[in-house]
C-alpha cells in the first residue's frame, strides 16, 4: 500500500488536513459527550418510582367558607371514591411521589442532634396507600387503619411507625436491609419503628440525591386541602379521572378541586428538562454530522478537482478505478485519524471538565474510542462519494494540455 | 465601488452555487444554534432589574443547625423577619412568601378558583420598580393597622373585572374581603429574582396582601419551608421555631447605608444570641441582586453545559466555512490573475474578497435568523407552557442584531485566511497555463 | 510490437460526429523511434491516448505485444498500462506534492513490487537521469527540464514495452529541449522503443521514421522508406 507516500503528501497540505480534523476533533468531543449526557438523562428518567403510575392520579380538594369541614370531607370523599367501580383503591396523602413538593425529615439511630441525620421523604397519608401505590412489601407489614392518627399540621408531626423503602432501611442500617424490620430509628427525639419495607419507593424530588429513601407513615393531617391518590383497573383511568373530577365536583358546593393529573404527567413534567436535553443534544448531534460531512464532502471535491490531472496521471501509469478510490479513501482515513486523536483529547478534557462542574459522573472509558470509530466511519461514508467520482475520472485527461 | 463588488459577490455565488449555498448554510447552522443558547442565556442569566440590582440586598441571618456544616439557609425564620420588618432599619425593606387562598368572585354564576399569592410589605412595590396599570401599593400604614388591602397583577384583573379600573373595588378571598389599592401592569422579571427558593422562572403572583396578614388570618402557606429542628407544637410553636420560609429583602442607597445596616444586623444577631438562639458563630451578610443569583446557582447547568456545546458547533461551522472559502478563492485563480493583470492591487482585491465573504456572512446571519427561531420555538415546545419562560423566549432586537453581526464577522474573520491567499495568488502562473 | 489495423475513433456530441482517427494503420517494431506530427486537431492526441490505451477506438484492430487490447476491460487495461507504455507528458505531470523519489516511485506501487526491489530501480532510475541526489526535492524546486527528466525516469523505472512522449519538449526553451531530445535519443539507442508526437518538424526530420497525420489519417511517411534503408545498409 502507498501509505508512506500519502502522509508525505498530506504533510505538503497541513491546512486542509488541520481544517477537516479540528471540525472532526469538536465533532466528536460534542457528539460523545452529548451521547453520554443523553445517556446519563435516559437512566434517570428510567428509574422506576416503585409505583403503578400508568394506571394511577390525583387531584385536589381545596374548603372554602365556614360551612366546610375537612375531617368530614375528606372522610366522605375516600368513602365515595373506593366505592367507584374501576377504582382499585384511593388514598388521602400530604404529597405525590415524583411530583417535586412535599416532606423530608432527618433521619438518626439515636436521640443525638449533634449526630450526622440521614434524609428521608416523608408520606403523611394512611394503610391504603400501600395497595393504591401497589408498592412491593417484601418484608414486615403495612400498618392498620387503627394506627392512623388524624390531627392538624400544627400539632406536631411525630409518628411512631413507617414502612420505609429499602434503600432508605438500608442507608440507616447498612448491614440490615429487610432485615431492618423491628429497628427503631429517631426523627428528632421521637422514636420510629420500622414495620414494613417495600422494595422501592420514590421521594418527590426526582433530582434529590435521596430520591429512593422515602417512607410512609400512619399520619393525617387534617387541612382544609387534600390529596387524593387514585388507582385504577388498566384501561379505566383517563374515563376515570373525568368522572372523579365531576363527582367530588358535586358531591360538595363549598370546595374546589383542582390539579387534576395523571401520574404519567406528572413524571413528564418532572423529567422535562432532561427529556428536553437529550432531544435538544440530538438535534445537536445530528446538525454537527450534517455540517461535519458536508465540509468533509466539499474539501473533497475541492481536492479531487484540483488534482484531476494528478489522478489522470496516476490512471495512466496504470492506477485502476480500485486503487484511485482507496487512494483517497485512505487519505480521509488519515486526516480523521488526526481529527479522532484530537478529539479524544478535547473528549476527555471536556468530560473531565462536566464532571467537575456540574457534579456529573465521569464517563465510561468505551466511549471515546466508539466516538473514535464511529467519526472515522462517518468521514469513509462522507469521502464515498467523492472518491467513486475521483476514481472515474478519465486517464486521457494526462494529456489535455489544460 | 462597494455596489460594484456586492455585485460581483452575487455574480460569484452564482457562479458557484452549491459551494456558496453549504457556506451559507454552514454559517446559518453555526450562527442559529449559538443565538438560541444565546437568547435562552440571556432571557434566564440576565439582570432582571438593571436599574437598581445593587442597591437591593437579600439578607441573610445564619440561623441554621450548628451540628452540620451546611451553607447558612437562603431564608429567614418568622421571629427574624418579623423582628427585622418592625425595626425598619433600612431605606426600604420586605419580607415576603407565598400563599395560595380561594378566591370567591361576585354572583353566583361564576365558581370560587385557587390563586396563587404574595404577601409582601408595603415597600415591596417601590423597591422593586413595580409597575401600575391602575391605583398603587398600600402604605406602612396598612402594614401596621393589619389592612385587609390588595394589589391584583394584569391578567387576573383582566379576569375578575375585564380589565377595567378595579380600584376601591373588594374581592373575597380565603373567606375575608380585601379591598383592591392597585393593579400591577405586567411584570415578571425573569429571574424571578426576589423568591428564586421557589421555581425562579415560574408567573408572578396573582394577587398580594401585606405579608402581615398571612399568619393572623390563616392563608395555607406555600412554597419552602425548612426546619433543622422541629417545631414545638401549635401555631406559636412554628412561629417561635427556627424554620425558615421567608425572603427578605432592604434597598440600601449606598455603601454607608449598606455598612450601617451590616453593623445593625451584628447588633441584632449579637442580641439573639444571648437569649440563646442562633447557636452558629455569626454570619450574617447582604447580597446584591447579581451576587444572590450567582450564588443561588439560579442558572441550570443545561445552559452552561449547552453554551459550551454551542460555542464548539459555531467553531466546527466556522472551520467549515474557512476551508470552503479557500476552495472557492483558489478555485477561481484564474479570475484573480486576470484582475491583477488589469491593474487590480491587494488592497483592491482584499477588499473585494471581504465583501464577498460579508455577503456570504450576511446571507448566512439571514438564513441564520429562520434556524435560530425554528430552534427557540422547539424548545418552547419542549419546555412546555409551565415556565412563564416561555412568553420570553423569542427573537428581539437585540438578539436579531447580534445574530446578524455575528454572522458577518465570523465569516470574515473565518475568510481571513482564505483572503490572504487569493490576494497572494501569483498571476503569471494562472494566466499562462489558461 | 505495436500493431494497429484501421482503426478508427468518432466522437458524438448530441448534434455532430467528428472522425479523430479513420483507417488508421501502423506498426512499430522493437527499438524504433517514431515520431508522430501533423497539425493541432489532426488526431495526434488521438492517436496518442490509443495507443496509450488511455482511451479506447471505435472500430479497428490494436494489438499490443500480441494482445487484442479493443476486448480489455478497464482494470486490464490500467494493468497494461503499467507494465507496457511508460508515459512521457508535454507539461510533466509529476505530483507536486510528492519529491522525486515517490513520484518515480507512483508506477511501481501499482505494480505491488516490493520495497526493496521498488528503492534500487529508483535509485537507478534517478541515477540515470542524473538527479539522485534531488531526491527529496519536490518538482516545484526544480527546472523545467529537471523535471522532465524525473518524468522520463518514471516512464523508465517499470521497464516498459515502449515510451509514449506527447510533446516532451513542448514546455521547454530549445537548450533544454536539446538536452532531453539527446537523453531520448540515448534510451532509444540503448533498445527502448519510442513513439513521441510532436508538432516540430526539425525533431521529426532527426528520427529514424516519421509519421504525418493529417485529417485522422497518414498523409505520408517521408522518412520512412529512407530510413528502412538506412537500416538495411
Amino acid at each position: 500500500m502507498e501509505i508512506g507516500p500519502i502522509l508525505r503528501a498530506l504533510t505538503r497540505n497541513k491546512l486542509g488536513v488541520i481544517l477537516i480534523s479540528l471540525q472532526i476533533a469538536f465533532t466528536m468531543t460534542v457528539m460523545v459527550n452529548a451521547v453520554f449526557i443523553i445517556n446519563e438523562r435516559s437512566k434517570l428518567m428510567a428509574r422506576p418510582s416503585g409505583l403503578d403510575e400508568p394506571n394511577m392520579f390525583y387531584l385536589r380538594s381545596t374548603g372554602f367558607g365556614d360551612q366546610f369541614n375537612s375531617e368530614i370531607t375528606e372522610q366522605d370523599d375516600l368513602e365515595l371514591l373506593r366505592n367507584v367501580p374501576g377504582i382499585v383503591d384511593a388514598t388521602a396523602i400530604n404529597s405525590i411521589p415524583i411530583s417535586g413538593g412535599g416532606s423530608s425529615d432527618g433521619l438518626r439511630l439515636e436521640d443525638d442532634p449533634t449526630l450526622p441525620s440521614i434524609p428521608a421523604a416523608v408520606y403523611f397519608t394512611d394503610e391504603r396507600a400501600l395497595n393504591t401505590m401497589r408498592l412491593n412489601l417484601i418484608a414486615g407489614e403495612n400498618f392498620s387503619g387503627s394506627d392512623v392518627l388524624h390531627q392538624r399540621s400544627s400539632e406536631g408531626r411525630n409518628y411512631p411507625m413507617a414502612v420505609v423503602s429499602l434503600a432508605l432501611a438500608e442507608a440507616l442500617f447498612p448491614e440490615e436491609g429487610q432485615t431492618a424490620v423491628g429497628k427503631i430509628f429517631y426523627n428528632d427525639s421521637n422514636p420510629v419503628q420500622i414495620i414494613g419495607i417495600v422494595e422501592r419507593l420514590q421521594a418527590p424530588w426526582t433530582n434529590s440525591f435521596f430520591v429512593e429513601q422515602a417512607m410512609l407513615v400512619p399520619l393525617n393531617f387534617i387541612s382544609s386541602t387534600s390529596t387524593y391518590l387514585i388507582r385504577t383497573e388498566p384501561g379505566q383511568r383517563d374515563r376515570l379521572m373525568v368522572e372523579t373530577e365531576e363527582l367530588l365536583a358535586g358531591n360538595n358546593s363549598n370546595r374546589i378541586i383542582r390539579d387534576l393529573k395523571s401520574m404519567d404527567e406528572t413524571r413528564e413534567e418532572s423529567y422535562r428538562l432532561d427529556s428536553s436535553m437529550a432531544t435538544i443534544l440530538f438535534v445537536v448531534i445530528l446538525t454537527l454530522v450534517f455540517i461535519t460531512s458536508m465540509g468533509i464532502v466539499g474539501l473533497a471535491v475541492f481536492g479531487i478537482n484540483r488534482r484531476r490531472k494528478q489522478i489522470g496521471t496516476r490512471r495512466a501509469l496504470g492506477a485502476t478505478h480500485a486503487e484511485i478510490l482507496r487512494y483517497f479513501m485512505l487519505e480521509n482515513f488519515f486526516i480523521s485519524g488526526v481529527g479522532v486523536t484530537i478529539g479524544a483529547v478535547l473528549t476527555i478534557a471536556f468530560s473531565i471538565a462536566l464532571s467537575s462542574l456540574f457534579e456529573m459522573p465521569t464517563m465510561g472509558w468505551y466511549y471515546t474510542p466508539a466516538g473514535m470509530l464511529i467519526l472515522i466511519g462517518i468521514g469513509q461514508l462522507a469521502v464515498l462519494g467523492p472518491s467513486t467520482k475521483a476514481s472515474r475520472i478519465e486517464p486521457a485527461i494526462a494529456t489535455r494540455s489544460i | 465601488m462597494f455596489l460594484y463588488y456586492l455585485r460581483l459577490s452575487a455574480l460569484s455565488y452564482r457562479r458557484n452555487p452549491i459551494l456558496s449555498s453549504l457556506m451559507v448554510m454552514a454559517v446559518a447552522i453555526g450562527v442559529g444554534a449559538y443565538m438560541v443558547i444565546f437568547t435562552l442565556n440571556y432571557v434566564m442569566g440576565g439582570n432582571p432589574i438593571p436599574q437598581k440590582s445593587d442597591q437591593l440586598f437579600h439578607v441573610q441571618i445564619d440561623s441554621g443547625n450548628p451540628n452540620t456544616q451546611a451553607d447558612p439557609p437562603p431564608q429567614l425564620t418568622y421571629l427574624d423577619a418579623t423582628a427585622l420588618l418592625e425595626s425598619q432599619a433600612a431605606f426600604r425593606e420586605t419580607p415576603t412568601s407565598k400563599f395560595s387562598g380561594i378566591l370567591e368572585p361576585e354572583g353566583d354564576s361564576a365558581r370560587p378558583f385557587s390563586i396563587s399569592g404574595r404577601g409582601a410589605s408595603a415597600d415591596f412595590f417601590p423597591m422593586f420598580n413595580t409597575p401600575f396599570l391602575y391605583g398603587n401599593g398600600w402604605d406602612r400604614a396598612a402594614d401596621n393597622d393589619l389592612q385587609q388591602v390588595t394589589v391584583l397583577s394584569k391578567l387576573m384583573n383582566e379576569r375578575l373585572f375585564g380589565g377595567a379600573d378595579s380600584t376601591g373595588e373588594t374581592i373575597r378571598l380565603h373567606g375575608y374581603n380585601f379591598q383592591i389599592v392597585g393593579v400591577l401592569d405586567d411584570w415578571s422579571p425573569i429571574p424571578k429574582f426576589y423568591d428564586v427558593n421557589n421555581n425562579p422562572f415560574e408567573e408572578g403572583a396573582e394577587v398580594y396582601i401585606p405579608w402581615n396578614l398571612i399568619i393572623p388570618l390563616s392563608f395555607p402557606r406555600n412554597g419552602n419551608t425548612n426546619c433543622w429542628k422541629a417545631p414545638d407544637a401549635g401555631q406559636e410553636g412554628f412561629l417561635n421555631s427556627e424554620c425558615v420560609w421567608i425572603q427578605y429583602w432592604v434597598e440600601l442607597r449606598d455603601s454607608n447605608e449598606e455598612a450601617d445596616y451590616l453593623q445593625f444586623l451584628n447588633n441584632y444577631a449579637a442580641q439573639q444570641k444571648e437569649f440563646g438562639r442562633l447557636p452558629r458563630e455569626m454570619n450574617n451578610a447582604l447580597f446584591d441582586v447579581e451576587e444572590w443569583l450567582l450564588k443561588e446557582e439560579v442558572m441550570p447547568n443545561e445552559t452552561k453545559i449547552l453554551s459550551a456545546l454551542a460555542a464548539m458547533l459555531l467553531a466546527v461551522c466556522l472551520l467549515n466555512t474557512i476551508g470552503l472559502l479557500l476552495s472557492k478563492f483558489l478555485g477561481k485563480s484564474a479570475e484573480i490573475g486576470v484582475r491583477q493583470a488589469l491593474g487590480a492591487h491587494k488592497g483592491s482585491l482584499f477588499l473585494q474578497h471581504v465583501i464577498e465573504a460579508g455577503f456570504i456572512g450576511l446571507l448566512g446571519g439571514i438564513l441564520g435568523l429562520a434556524v435560530a427561531t425554528a430552534g427557540l420555538e422547539g424548545i418552547k415546545v419542549l419546555l412546555g407552557d409551565d415556565l412563564m419562560l416561555t412568553d420570553w423566549i423569542q427573537l428581539n432586537p437585540t438578539v436579531v442584531a447580534v445574530t446578524l453581526i455575528l454572522a458577518i464577522f465570523a465569516t470574515i474573520f473565518a475568510g481571513f485566511y482564505p483572503i490572504w491567499r487569493a490576494c497572494n495568488i501569483n498571476p503569471a502562473i494562472h494566466l499562462k497555463t489558461q | 510490437m505495436l500493431n494497429m489495423k484501421n482503426i478508427r475513433k468518432v466522437f458524438r456530441t448530441d448534434l455532430v460526429e467528428t472522425c479523430a482517427l479513420d483507417d488508421f494503420s501502423l506498426t512499430v517494431d522493437q527499438g524504433e523511434f517514431v515520431t508522430i506530427t501533423g497539425p493541432s486537431g489532426c488526431g495526434k492526441t488521438t492517436f496518442l491516448n490509443i495507443a496509450g490505451l488511455l482511451e479506447t477506438h471505435t472500430s479497428g484492430l490494436y494489438l499490443l505485444d500480441d494482445v487484442d487490447v479493443s476486448q480489455l476491460g478497464d482494470y486490464a487495461r490500467a494493468k497494461l498500462r503499467n507494465q507496457k507504455i511508460g508515459f512521457i507528458f508535454q507539461s510533466f505531470n509529476l505530483m507536486p506534492d510528492l519529491n522525486l523519489f515517490d513520484n518515480i516511485d507512483v508506477p511501481l506501487r501499482y505494480r505491488g513490487m516490493k520495497s526493496a526491489e521498488r528503492k534500487e530501480r529508483i535509485d537507478k532510475a534517478l541515477d540515470s537521469v542524473g538527479l539522485f541526489a534531488r531526491r527529496k526535492h519536490v518538482p516545484a524546486q526544480l527546472s523545467g527540464g529537471q523535471q522532465q527528466r524525473v518524468a522520463i525516469a518514471r516512464a523508465l523505472v517499470g521497464d516498459p514495452l515502449f515510451l509514449l512522449a506527447d510533446e516532451p519538449t513542448g514546455n521547454l526553451d530549445s537548450n533544454t529541449a536539446k538536452g532531453v531530445m539527446a537523453l531520448l535519443e540515448e534510451i532509444n539507442d540503448s533498445g527502448t522503443t519510442i513513439i513521441m508526437v510532436t508538432h516540430d518538424q526539425s525533431l521529426a526530420q532527426q528520427s529514424k521514421r516519421n509519421i504525418h497525420i493529417l485529417d485522422g489519417r497518414i498523409s505520408n511517411a517521408s522518412n520512412e522508406t529512407a530510413n528502412k534503408e538506412a537500416t538495411a545498409a
